[in-house]
């Protein structure tokens, strides 16, 4: 369980800085998959930071299995959407999955049998001797996944991971990352501004608000039954809602 | 190259090798244009001098080569070039080396970085030819004074690309190696140095074009051997054949080092090197 319980950050000096989140409060129970959709600029990045203990907080509590957070830890993986800058560019595929495996010295053999575990998961194993410039974007992102699925994280925190990648592609790892989800039974929580990539993916979507002072609009649970189709008329009426609770924000953008 | 390729169809797959072949064609087009530029130059050159311009002024290619023959011949260009080269090779050591230690603690400590920037922004004004003068006084005319000199022109190039590359390296990259447990010193050594590799190399083949170029004067102000000595005597007994037998070993050990030194790169630095275009 991720506890989230009145955080509120604030970026320079607490009284004159700029005051980017404000007592937003969410629980995460395990095995949960959680969307966070808003606006360019509402603080999603800024939350997926503080849940990962890269930054501070200026208020409130973070709180993961009960216990407070106060840095980066390997039960919280975080994923980029930029993978080439995450992932080590003089490693081959199959390297950079080690990596986190040989720095907690797990002997060689099980190295190798979690290597090619993750490896076929995501379905890179016959890359493993590339390096990652010679792979495409999406093969990149599986990358990444697959080396922080190595480490056995209970959490994933996603940073619009497919944002860069084009419709298929996206498609794609969209169905991919769901497979993932469902073998694996982590955490996931997967920023996206992207209205039916939340509904696909999600069991709920925390709506932001634009900052300063942003927070949590709505939490709307999404009941449609997996797999879900983006055609069918529920999928529809959850969009509209989901349209509607943003819409407020969006005019706001826009004038 | 031939070893060069099996090894990648050993690795990659036989899928690659159409496109390595057409690589090796396509690089024998700048050999040629080489072929044809250089045959090119040496002709003007030598209808030039005496159509053009006074033969003593400007002696023909012919007449460098004539005389560059016995002086090959007699070990002296031999003796200059190597006596240069060790000057250049252990100025440019140490001065990387240093550099490299340095600007890898700078581009990690802010403190020592914010202290020590405002320094190096104005010593690295100072060529090594403007050091000539108080490099003999400080260590005279023999071998330390060659040394400092170069050390001094390598080391500010190679400083300020260490910095840029450990300043440089992305902070994703570092903060996926802290998900992935790594602790402050491990991400310093296992992320940010691989990650500035190419800068410093970088910074090292700028620095090692330059120590070619603060050799000669040095050595023409201050010593008794090496190329700049053999081209300052030579200006003195206004010998021009010699001097442009001279210039002719600078331009071809500049040339000689940087192609050695890129090549030593691409084998043992490959992996650190061949994204840095790409990414
Ligand atoms: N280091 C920082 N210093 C000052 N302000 C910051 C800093 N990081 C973020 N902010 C501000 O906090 C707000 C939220 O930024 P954040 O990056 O979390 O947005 P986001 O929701 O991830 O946006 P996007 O969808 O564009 O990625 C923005 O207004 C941004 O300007
Ligand atoms: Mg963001």
């Amino acid at each position: 369980m991720l506890t989230i319980d009145s955080v509120t950050k604030i970026f320079g000096e607490p009284a004159t800085g700029y005051r980017a989140l404000k007592d937003v409060s969410i629980e995460v129970p395990e095995g949960e998959f959680l969307c966070l959709l808003g606006p360019s600029g509402c603080g999603k990045t800024t939350l997926m930071n503080i849940m990962a203990g890269f930054e501070g907080i200026n208020g409130g509590r973070v709180l993961l299995h009960g216990r407070p957070v106060t840095g980066p830890g390997r039960d919280r993986m975080m994923f980029f959407q930029d993978a080439g800058s995450a992932l080590f560019p003089w490693q081959t595929v199959e390297e950079n999955v080690q990596y986190g495996l040989k720095l907690q010295r797990i002997p060689a053999a099980e190295r190798r049998r979690r290597v090619d575990f993750n490896l076929s998961m995501v379905g890179l194993d016959e890359h493993r001797r590339k390096f990652p410039a010679q792979l495409s974007g999406g093969m990149r992102q599986r990358l990444q996944i697959a080396r922080g699925l190595a480490v056995d994280p209970d959490i994933l925190l996603m940073d619009e991971p497919f944002g860069a990648l084009d419709a298929m592609s996206k498609r794609r790892m969209q169905g991919f990352l769901l497979d993932i989800w469902q073998r694996t039974g982590k955490t996931i929580v997967f920023v996206t501004h992207d209205i039916a990539e939340a509904i696909l993916l999600a069991d709920r979507i925390a709506v932001m608000s634009v900052g300063p002072d942003s927070r949590f609009r709505d939490i709307v649970t999404i009941e449609i039954p997996r797999p879900r189709d983006p055609s069918s008329p529920g999928f529809g009426e959850v969009y509209a809602q989901i349209e509607r609770l943003l819409g407020h924000d969006l005019d706001r953008h826009e004038g | 190259m031939a070893d060069r390729i099996t090894d990648d169809e050993l690795t990659e797959g036989v899928a690659r090798r159409p496109r390595r072949r057409s690589l090796r064609l396509g690089m024998l087009r700048p050999a040629a244009m080489a072929v044809i530029a250089f045959s090119a130059f040496f002709a003007v050159w030598e209808f030039a001098s005496g159509q053009l311009i006074s033969p003593f002024l400007l002696p023909p290619p012919s007449k460098v080569a004539q005389t560059a023959v016995p002086m090959l011949e007699s070990g002296e260009i031999l003796r200059h070039a190597s006596i240069s080269l060790w000057r250049v090779f252990v100025g440019f050591t140490l001065g990387s080396l240093v550099a490299i230690v340095l600007g890898v603690i700078m581009g990690r400590l802010r403190l020592v970085n914010e202290l020590a920037d405002p320094v190096i922004e104005f010593l690295r004004y100072l060529s090594p030819t403007a050091m000539i003068p108080i490099a003999v006084i400080w260590f005279g005319i023999g071998e330390a004074s060659k040394y400092f000199l170069i050390f001094w022109g390598t080391v500010f190039f190679v400083l300020i690309n260490t910095i840029a590359g450990v300043m440089r390296t992305p902070v994703p990259r570092q903060r996926a190696a802290q998900c992935l447990g790594a602790s402050r010193l491990q991400i310093f050594l296992t992320v940010v140095i691989p990650s500035s590799v190419p800068f410093i190399v970088t910074g090292m083949r700028v620095a090692m074009a330059s120590s070619f170029m603060s050799i000669i004067p040095a050595e023409m102000l201050a010593a008794n051997s090496g190329i700049g000595y053999l081209l300052q005597a030579s200006a003195i007994m206004v010998q021009t054949d010699r001097i442009f037998v001279a210039l002719a070993t600078i331009s071809a050990l500049g040339f000689a080092t940087d192609r050695l030194f890129r090549f030593a790169c691409d084998r043992l630095l490959h992996r650190y090197m061949a994204w840095s275009g790409s990414n």
